[in-house]
This record gives structure tokens, sequence and C-alpha cells, in this order.
């Protein structure tokens, strides 16, 4: 009975460990893989770290990450200190009061603090700008600077702000420890308060503060939500850009650097607990390592003094400079804030342009159109160029949110194709430059189903019953229903649309779906989870990669096809940065590349028709027709192909209602 | 040797809208051993860290040498303290630790009187290692000041404060925290101590046995108020009040009325004393020691009560006898059962007679006998600063 029991709480304490750090093994494990796959292991190799090395939009935020990070800590640090003695000095009350005051933010979801930043920032700026217009007009010896944006530095204060809480809540313990006369003794004995605090209270609170700032600093370089709310355009964490990596699929590249990260996060981690374990053994002797004792009686010298001295006067200077050069260099260099997807772009074309025009790419990426235009709305999205859909593009256009294009200045505007110009969403070529295209279509596995599929029947069809993937959103799903009854997809009858949400709800009651996916679909339709989805063309061709049986058909009733074009907000800050970016990206020699990366249409004309060259010529082998047809629809697929519009308000909350009916 | 030294002039303070000084009024003289005493709250330890500088009072003045040093801070006063549970730096060990005031003393340089100059190493060495031992605790220079007994600690602290050679030391409840035996034999000790160095020593407390065995002079105070102020004999033969009779030693302490000088009278009988000085049948508050009460046979007895209690005290018992509802304590070295007849004789120099005052009536009854014992024995240490 009794060893019974105790078998059953091991096996209970393993599973409750399997299920803790399986999933972060696994990561690590294959992040040392040598294919681009999570699922097949293919060999042991570093590659994707010496990718991750060479990514500079990764070290970049790195970068920005270590920064903010050594800056928000060190600043925190001393603010917290400060601020954990005067909350000790107060009488009980006010301190008690102080003291949950200062845990709430820690408590507060990091959402709701990131948010509210956000809007506190957003509206501070507003108030400058009014304010500063007023004070440059009225004198001119200050010239205020009229236009304040989210970035680095409120990046920083915010860090700085949820970093202050954890310091005093270590500081906090150790004061109290203290004895309340250590101070009066200190200035009995001729201390002023200050050397007081240096001379006895800094000593005894020291691992407090230490533990105090190595948790702030873990906090902020690993903190996503907080910074994502109020880095701005032109600053992005490390946390934001394996975020804003892994809108497409898991690649090994970010478990290599999710692996560091953690890595680095447990260090941290073990080091605080060693020193608290450390710390708790104070009765014990203490006895320095001899090299330390050298060290500090020779530090303790006058000699030795004047040393550490000039060492911390040498250390302070290079990292005042760094920071000055730092804030100079982001302010002095031209820069363009550009906004699209998730590895929607071949990296090398953003070091091509620094390096050919030495205006600095900051470069991020949204998760949806919904999610940008939310983000332009809330005045966070300070960008300069974003990437939005079709019929995106036409709500900005009628909402007066974009800047009409200088094409004077994008020559190579011409190189697009006429296809692709004066589309519905901008008859008039006034406010946008396509950027690439692409077909929805059905990507099924060749070894699951009996016949080739050329109907979107089969997404509706019991024989598949629990192997088909929806889409997760109630556009692209609906899409699909609509295209299968012949319905235009930006019909706004009512009975139309009521009878493709019917279908969709009666093969999700037969179980036709095994769920409903966006990513995720990656996974699922590579690793043969399941027999048939519905996607994007381009990203058929990578899974094709991992999983030789996949195939992709644009239903023969049609589909829905896609073009993200690159738009200029109003009042960008950079407008002649932008034009030069649209312009480079417009390139003939752009576009291969992307086209290239991206695996969507290209709408450069010559681009598309040097594409299976350049392929040839890359690697070494020729471009098959199917696969380019794949990649850039023929014009009689695209003619069965529908693009979306921007949908009138009632259709949409029909959508949005039926959508919740489905109850997903 | 009466020099006046410090002088405490119309001083109050308030935490937090509550009185704790009250117009304290007090000169302290050059080389004097004085005793702040009272309970809890009393004001006692606000009065010192007034002194020390580590509290400003709201009103009034605080005088040294004549100079009003309201404004100085600790750290330029020529006093030092000895804190409650010492204060060592438990960074430091025993030679740093006495060595800290001497590293931040500075003083004119002798080569150019303009610029101030550390001591030497070798002077502070000497300083430190003779205060050491002056205190016996030679040795102990390179100890962790956690690895000491409380009463080494105490002794660190001391050498620490009068390494720097202050004026003045204040020690606040400076063997609070030390057992009994200890506690006596540190009496002794730092009462040499003060004889030796020659200084002021400002003591607070709320023993009184610690105050009558060291002081020159005591300073009873209550409710931030000085209740009284006198020599140790003084403030316990002659205690101003029932406060004062009641804090200091035990005491029997009856409403009488002084019929004339030399006589008064309780529980309607007349007893001869030796004080005068109030007007005819003033009422009055009278005091009886308990050991200048002798149980005489009934027939003999001024007064006749019951024994109700009889504790075993060693050299002593302890009676409590209920003379006609008011139980009194008595200190004999005779065994009377409980509930024995007795009676008392009390000599004219056993009574003393007190004005009244706003205690009158407070103490002095020892109904609830085993209950104020109790009380005596847990009087937590105050906290410094915290009286409010």
């Amino acid at each position: 009975m009794r060893r019974g029991h105790r078998i059953g709480s091991r096996a209970l304490t393993a599973l409750v460990f399997l299920f803790l750090y399986a999933p972060i093994l696994l990561l690590i494990v294959f992040s040392f893989n040598k294919g681009n796959s999570n699922i097949v292991w293919t060999g042991f190799s570093l590659d994707w770290y010496k990718s991750l090395f060479q990514n500079r939009l990764i070290m970049r935020s790195v970068y920005t990450t270590l920064l903010v990070s050594l800056l928000a800590t060190a600043i925190a640090t001393a603010a917290g200190t400060f601020a954990a003695i005067g909350f000790y000095s107060l009488r009980r009350r006010p301190r008690a009061f102080l003291n949950t005051v200062n845990s709430i933010p820690m408590m507060n979801a990091d959402i709701v603090t990131g948010v509210a930043m956000c809007l506190f920032f957003v509206a501070f700026f507003t108030f400058w700008g009014d304010f500063s217009v007023w004070f440059n007009g009225v004198q001119s010896v200050v010239v205020l600077p009229e236009r304040l944006t989210l970035g680095f530095g409120t990046l920083l204060i915010a860090h700085v702000t949820f970093n202050i809480p954890y310091v005093i809540l270590s500081v906090g313990p150790k004061l109290r420890q203290m004895d309340r006369n250590l101070v009066d003794a200190a200035q009995d004995l001729g201390c002023t308060w200050m050397q007081a605090f240096w001379k006895v209270i800094l000593p005894e609170i020291k691992p407090g503060i230490a533990s105090g700032a190595l948790t702030a600093f873990t906090m902020s370089v690993d903190d996503f939500i907080i910074s994502y709310f109020t880095a701005g355009s032109s600053s992005s964490t490390l946390a934001m850009t394996i975020y804003g990596m892994t809108k497409k699929r898991v690649t090994p590249e970010i478990n290599a650097v999710s692996t560091l990260l953690f890595v680095t996060v447990l260090v941290l981690l073990v080091i605080v607990n060693l020193r608290e374990a450390r710390a708790e053994k104070t009765g014990e002797e203490r006895r320095p390592h001899p090299a330390a004792q050298r060290l500090s009686r020779f530090l303790g010298s006058p000699r030795g003094r004047w040393v550490s001295r000039g060492a911390a006067g040498v250390l302070t200077a290079c990292f005042l400079i760094s920071v000055t050069l730092l804030a100079r260099a982001t302010n002095a260099q031209p820069v363009v804030n550009v906004c699209s997807w998730g590895e929607y772009i071949d990296e090398d074309l953003i070091t091509r342009f620094e390096e050919e025009t030495g205006i600095i790419v900051n470069y991020q990426t949204a998760e949806s159109n919904e999610a940008l235009y939310s983000l332009l709305k809330s005045g966070a999205g300070d960008y300069d160029v974003i990437v939005p859909s079709d019929y995106m593009i036409s709500q900005l256009i009628e909402e007066d949110m974009l800047s009409e294009l200088d094409y004077g200045r994008i020559p190579n505007y011409a190189l697009i194709s006429d296809r692709f110009k004066g589309l519905t969403y901008d008859p008039e070529e006034r406010y946008s430059v396509p950027y690439a295209w692409g077909t929805v279509g059905i990507i099924y596995n060749t070894a699951m189903v009996a016949e080739p599929i050329t109907s979107w029947s089969a997404l509706f069809d019991d024989r598949y019953a629990g192997n088909v993937l929806m889409f997760r959103n109630s556009r692209d799903a609906m899409a699909t229903a609509l295209s299968y009854l012949g319905y235009s997809l930006n019909t706004t009858d009512e009975s139309e649309l009521r009878e493709a949400f019917q279908l969709l709800r009666d093969a999700k009651d037969r179980g036709v779906y095994q769920s409903f996916v966006m990513d995720e679909i990656f996974q699922k339709l590579e690793g043969g989870n399941a027999a048939i989805g519905v996607y994007y063309a381009g990203d058929y061709l990578t899974m094709l990669e991992n999983n030789e049986d996949l195939a992709f058909v644009v239903p023969e009733e049609g589909s829905n096809w896609f073009m993200d074009a690159m738009c200029v907000l109003k009042n960008a800050p950079h407008y002649d940065e932008a034009m030069a970016w649209i312009n480079f990206i417009a390139s003939t020699e752009a576009n291969l590349a992307n086209m290239d990366y991206l695996w969507y249409g290209s709408p450069n004309q010559e681009a598309l028709e040097q594409y299976p060259a350049y392929y040839e010529e890359l690697y070494g082998e020729e471009l098959d027709q199917e696969t380019y047809d794949i990649i850039a629809a023929p014009p009689e697929v695209l003619e069965r192909c529908e693009a979306y519009l921007v949908l009138p308000l009632e259709t949409r909350k029909l959508y949005n209602d039926l959508w919740t009916e489905l109850g997903i | 040797m009466s020099k006046e030294l410090i002088r405490l002039r119309d001083l109050c303070m308030a935490y937090d809208d509550e009185l704790v000084l009250d117009h304290l009024n007090l000169y302290i003289n050059d080389k004097e051993f004085l005793t702040l005493l009272g309970p809890s709250g009393c004001g006692k330890s606000t009065t010192l860290r007034i002194i020390g500088g580590f509290t400003a009072p709201l009103s009034g003045d605080v005088l040294f040498d004549g100079v009003r040093i309201n404004d100085v801070p600790p750290y330029k006063r020529q006093i030092n303290t000895v804190f409650q549970k010492y204060a060592l730096f438990p960074h430091l060990n025993v030679f740093e630790n006495v060595a800290f005031g001497l590293r931040m003393q500075r003083r004119p340089d002798p080569a150019d009187p303009r610029r101030k100059t550390k001591l030497p190493e070798e002077e502070i060495r000497q300083r430190v290692l003779e205060m050491l031992e002056a205190v016996s605790l030679k040795g102990f220079e390179n100890r962790r000041t956690d690895a000491l007994s409380g009463g080494q600690q105490q002794r660190v602290a001391i050498a620490r404060a009068l390494v720097n050679r202050p004026k003045v030391l204040l020690l606040d409840e400076p063997l609070g925290a030390l057992d009994l035996k200890l506690r006596k034999d540190m009496q002794i000790e730092l009462k040499r101590i003060q004889q030796q160095v020659g200084i002021t020593f400002i003591y607070v407390t709320h023993d009184q046995e610690e105050a009558l065995t060291m002081s020159d002079t005591i300073v009873v105070m209550d409710k931030g108020t000085i209740q009284q102020i006198g020599t140790p004999e003084d403030i316990y033969n002659e205690p101003k009040n029932a406060f004062v009779a009641d804090f200091i030693g035990e005491s029997n302490i009856i409403d009488g009325i002084m019929v004339r000088d030399k006589l008064v009278q309780m529980y309607g009988r007349q007893f001869p004393c030796l004080d005068g000085g109030f007007a005819e049948n003033e009422p009055v508050d009278v005091v009886i020691r308990p050991e200048d009460i002798d149980i005489v046979p009934v027939e003999q007895g001024q007064l006749t009560g019951t024994v109700t209690n009889v504790t075993f005290k060693g050299m002593q018992y302890d009676i409590i006898v209920d003379f006609r509802g008011f139980k009194w304590l008595i200190q004999t070295t005779d065994h009377s059962p409980v509930g024995a007849r007795i009676g008392i004789k009390i000599d004219p120099d056993g009574i003393h007679v007190m004005k009244k005052s706003r205690y009158s009536g407070l103490y002095g009854d020892y109904s609830s006998f085993s209950d104020e014992y109790d009380e005596l024995d847990t009087v937590e240490p105050e906290e410094g600063g915290d009286e409010a």
C-alpha cells in the first residue's frame, strides 16, 4: 500500500517536472537541429546560432535590450534604494500604505501597466506639442522639439518604473532587519547623514540591493508586454523581436535566441538564489579568498584608492560617453520607421539599404491588419511606412490616415506591372506602392487523401472529418464558404452570408474540423497531423520543404487573392526617408530577393520575368513551372480570384455576430 | 565639581499630537552621573535623544556650556551615546567598531593649519587598544561583533563611545538586554568607568534599583514631566508624591490628615511623625515603606489587621495584611501564617507625609498584589524614539 503510494507520488512529481520542462528542453534541443523543422531531427549543427549572430535585427534588439536593462537597473536600483530608506523612516501607518501602493504595480497585469503607460505618454506628447509650439512662438532663445515620439526614452522610463518596486521590495526587509540605532550611532560618532549612508547603511543592505538589482535586470530582460506598448516604432527589445519572428512559424533560429535568453535568465536566477543562501549563513565565519584579501588591502592603501577611484571614473566616463554617443547616433542619423509583418522581408535588404543611403531602418512587425489598425488608432504606432493589405488600405484612406506619395521620387514605381496598378483599394494611384501578393488555397497531404482536391467542397466533406484545418478568423473562414457557394467574397447580402455561415456551422457540428488555426497550421500539416488545410500559397512552399507529400490548389470555384502595399502614414516624421525606402523596395533587385525569401508574388514586372533565371543562378537548378505558378499565380488563376474590400459597418457587425455564434 | 554643563529649558515634544515632553526644565552638572528614571513612555528616552541631537524638540532650548546647540547636528556635539542593544556595526570587527569615531575625526594639519587632516593610524591604533584594555576586552580586536556575548558587546559599545573623549556620555537603557547577574556586575563597572574617565554620564532606565545603585542624581519622570530631582537617598526617603513613592521601591500609601506638625491621622488613629509644614488638618498622602513596619502582638499594635498572603523571598517574607479593606505590604523576617490577626507598630521616622497630588489614590494599595509583581517583571525596555 505504502510503497504504491510512494511510487504514485513520485510519478506525479515526475509528470509535473516533465510538463514544466519538456517544452523548454524540446526548444533547446531543436535549436541545434540542422534542418529548419521543429519536429524532424536532421542532425546536430550550430548553424542557427551562427545565423542568429549574423541577423542584425536580432543583434540590434539584443543591444537595445541590454542597454535598456542595464540603464533601467542602474536607475531603478538607486531610486528604489533611496525610496526604501524613505519608506523605512516613515511611521508605521504611512509606511504600510506606501508598501501596499508599491506592490500594486507588481500585482497589476502587465498589459494594464503597458496600455496605461502608452496612453499616458501619448497624452503627454500631445500636451507637449501644444506647449512647445506656444513656447517656441513667444521666444526664440531655446527651441523645443515640437514632436516627441515613443522610443528608447519612453521604453527606459517604463522599465525604470516597473523595476523600482522590485528593488524596494528586496531592500526594505534588509533595512527592517537593521538595528534602527545604527544610523544614529554613526552620526553620533561623527558621520553626516550621507557618510552614515555610505559607511553603515550601505554595507548592511548591500545584499538586498544586489538581489534587487538582479531581479530588476531579469525583469527588464524578459519583459515583453510593457515594452511592446512603450517602445514605439524606433526601438525593439529582444522579446519583441522574437515575438515578431514567431508570426509565421517558429524557426530554429527563434529556438536558438530563446535558448540564449532562457540560459541568461537562469544564470541570473541562480546567482540571486546563491546569494540569498549564502546570506542566510552569516553566522559562520566568512573568510575571503587570500587573493581577494590582497586586492582589498591594495584597494584600501592610498595608492590603491587612487587606482580604484580612477577605474571607477573611467568606467563612468565610458558609460556616459557610450550613452551620449548612442543618443546622438539615434538622433543625428536619418531614420525610417517601418512596420510590416513577421518574416516578410529578406533582411539583407535592410542592411543594403542602410549601407547605400546611410538611413537607419527601424523595422518592426505587427500581427495582423486589425492589430496594426488599433495600434495606429491608439497613437502608439508612430511609423513612417506600413504594409497593410488591400482592404485595410481603403479603410485607412477612407479615414484620412495616409499621406499621398510623391511618385516623382519613386521612379521604380514604373516597374510595377500594370496589372497591379490602380486596383480598387487605391484606384487613383495616390497612396500605395504594391509590395507582394498571393493567393489563398487548399494545402493537402497527398498521402492522406484519396484523390487530388480541386474544390472547396473538401473543406465541408465528411470523408475528411477530423482532418481539416480551418482559418481562425471570420473573414477568411467565411470566404471559403462564400467561394464554395459561388458568392462574392465582399457580399453584403445577409441571406448569402447566413447561408455560408450555415455551411461552416454544419461542418463544424459534424466534426469535420480538427481545429481552427492560424500559424499553427505549419506544424500540423508538416507533421502529418491533419490532411487538409487552407492557407497562403507562399506558406505552402515553406511547408513543402519539410513534408514532400503536401500539395496546393487554388480551387476551381475561385478564391481570395491579396495585395500588400507600402503606404506612408499622415504626418510621418521621416517622409523623405520613407520615399527612399519605398523606391528601394520597389526595385527589381529587391523584389527578386523578397520573392525568393517570401515565396509570395512580386508586383514588379521585371522581377516576375527574371525570377526563374535568378533562382537557377542562386540554387543551380531549374525552377519548375508548377512552383513558379504557386508563387505567382498565372493570370487565368488570378481571374477566378477576388480581393477583399472594406465591408460596410453593419456587415462587419454581422460577421462578428456570426463568428461569436460559431463559438470557436 | 558642580559646574553646570547642560541645561534644558522649557522643552516640549510631541509625537502624533501626543505630548511626550511637557515644558521640561533640567540642568546637568559636569562629571555628574545623572539618571533619567521612569516608566515606558515617560519621555526619558526622548529627552536623551534631544540631548544627543537625534531628535529636535518642538520648542525650548538645549544649552551646552551656555551655548544653544539646538541646531548643532549630532556629529558636531561633544557627546557620545551608548545605544539600546548597542547598535554595533555588524560589518566591522571589534577594532574597527571602536576606531569608527576616530577615523571620522579631522583636525587641523600641524604643517598647514588651514587644512584638516585625519588622525594618524598609529594614534588611532593606540587609543583603540587602550580603550579596549580599559573595558577588559584586550585581545578581542579582530573578533566579529556577533561572536561576542551580550556583556562583551556592551563593553565594545562603551569603548566605541568613550574613545572619542566626549564631555558627556549618554546611555540609553544599556543594560536592558543583559541577564540579572551580568547587569549587577556592569552597574558597578559603569560606575567605575565613569569615575575613571571623569565625565558626565546621563543614564536612562526604567529600573529603579539600577538608578539607586549608580546615580549621583536621579530625575524621576512621568508623562513628560519631572516628578522629582534628587539624590538616591532623597528620592527614596522623601518622595514628593505618590507616583515617586510607588515607583521607587515598595510603598504603602494611605490617605491621611495632618492634624498638626509631627502628628498625622490614619484610620482614625493618630501617629507621631517627623514631618511638618502642612496646614492644620490638611488631607495628605502618607507613605510607609514595607520594611519600616514592625509586627507586634495584636494588643500592642497601633493598628490590627489580617494576614491574607505570604510570600517567602529568601531574606524576608512579603506579607499582605488587610487593614479594613486596604491592603498593606509588610516585609519582615518573622513568619505569620495566612489568616492570623496581627498588630503593627510604626516608628515616627518610618512615616513620610506628602502633599496630595494628581497621583493620589492611584498607588500604594496591594489589593492586586500578585498582578503588580508580574507587571514589574515584564516591563519591556522602551524602543528608542518610539515612545508615542
